[in-house]
């Protein structure tokens, strides 16, 4: 049904095809997130690379899908998304979890000063070890940071079902997106409410970050509590139903 | 079975018996069917949760001595998600069992019964 009036709404619109117009007002389904962009709208290629193929090298599925988007309509580009060889998709998605209402500058300031942070700590450290221990010291902040991420991603999770009258909290098994953006919630959550008022964001995320890599620390340790807590549910498993 | 018969069933000034049937709609068949009933779905990968949990509490939950459950947890996982997708797109489309009933409904509104004559 409300598929139905937003098709007929779409029609009604004398508007470019595809732009939705915002008329879905049912009780129950207030839409918070939504794009203006209609199904048929396909992703922009970043990818130079794609590009950059020479004719010849293409199989004829390739050289099918090229002819194919060329009568596609393609959606704008967002201005975070470039083909810089810098560009990390999982750096961008962290600096967007960081921003608070919109201040995407001081997001990506800090972003960049916890990686130098991070970095400077590793140099630090590298220069004050012996050659067997230099060798072991990992200098990139990249690196560092995505396997820090990995580290506190939780393998299952906890889901409260009603199950009568009372909520029980029931182990799980996550998509890999829900996992990442746990682990990264867990790490700007514990950074902002765990610091001192003196010290600064970067300061701090360099060292949660640098713990998470050597697999100690409050956000590895909620991991492990969220693994605890599922084992001793185990039972409960059979109240899901999906 | 076929449909039980109407014969003799209803009040009416022919019936000379009295009525069995007493409905209080009139039997016209409607121009929607009901919502399908929800199926009791069951939790998957049960096993490969408790192989790894058991591994879990040898190894004092640490991730890398009990790399190869989770990987297979994962695996599981994912083989579940795929079935029900696909399970959700048949049963959209209708080729496991009838058509959805929100398909059957437009048909049938194309198609109305007719209790009337003209």
């Amino acid at each position: 049904m409300a598929a139905s009036a937003v098709t007929a709404v779409r029609g009604w619109s004398g508007l470019l095809l595809g732009v939705r117009s915002v008329v879905l007002r049912l009780p129950g389904l207030t839409q918070v997130r939504w794009s203006r962009y209609g199904p048929e709208y396909q992703d922009p290629q970043i990818d130079k690379g794609y590009y950059r193929k020479p004719l010849a090298a293409l199989t004829e599925e390739e050289k099918y899908e090229r002819e194919l988007r060329k009568t596609q309509v393609i959606k704008a580009a967002p201005a975070t998304r470039t083909s810089s060889v810098f560009e990390d998709p999982v750096i961008s998605k962290f600096t967007n979890m960081m921003m608070k209402g919109g201040n995407k500058i001081l997001a990506r300031s800090l972003m960049t000063q916890t990686l130098e942070a991070v970095k400077r700590k590793q140099f630090e450290k590298y220069h004050a070890a012996s050659p067997e221990e230099q060798a072991t010291i990992e200098r990139n902040p990249y690196t560092i940071f995505h396997q820090a991420l990995k580290n506190c991603e939780p393998v299952i999770g906890l889901v409260s079902i009603l199950k009568g009258g009372h909520f029980y909290q029931v182990p799980v098994p996550l998509a890999d997106q829900r996992r990442r953006f746990l682990a990264m919630k867990w790490m700007i959550t514990e950074c902002r409410e765990k610091k001192h008022r003196r010290v600064l964001m970067p300061e701090k995320l360099s060292q949660e970050l640098l713990e998470a890599f050597h697999n100690r620390g409050p956000v590895i340790k909620r991991k492990h509590d969220t693994h605890k807590m599922a084992e001793a549910n185990r039972a409960l498993a059979h109240y899901r139903w999906w | 079975m076929a449909t039980p018969s109407l014969r003799g069933r209803l009040a009416r000034f022919g019936n000379p018996r009295k009525p069995i049937l007493k409905p209080n709609k009139p039997l016209i068949l409607a121009n929607r069917v009901g919502e399908r009933r929800r199926e009791k779905g069951e939790a998957t990968c049960i096993t490969e949760m408790s192989v790894m949990m058991a591994c879990w509490k040898q190894n004092e939950f640490r991730d890398e001595a009990c790399k190869k459950e989770i990987q297979d947890f994962f695996d599981c996982a994912s083989r579940a998600e795929a079935a029900r997708k696909v399970r959700s797109i048949q049963e959209d489309l209708g080729e496991l069992g009838s058509l959805p009933p929100k398909k059957l409904n437009k048909l049938l509104h194309r198609f109305p019964n007719k209790p009337h004559v003209s």
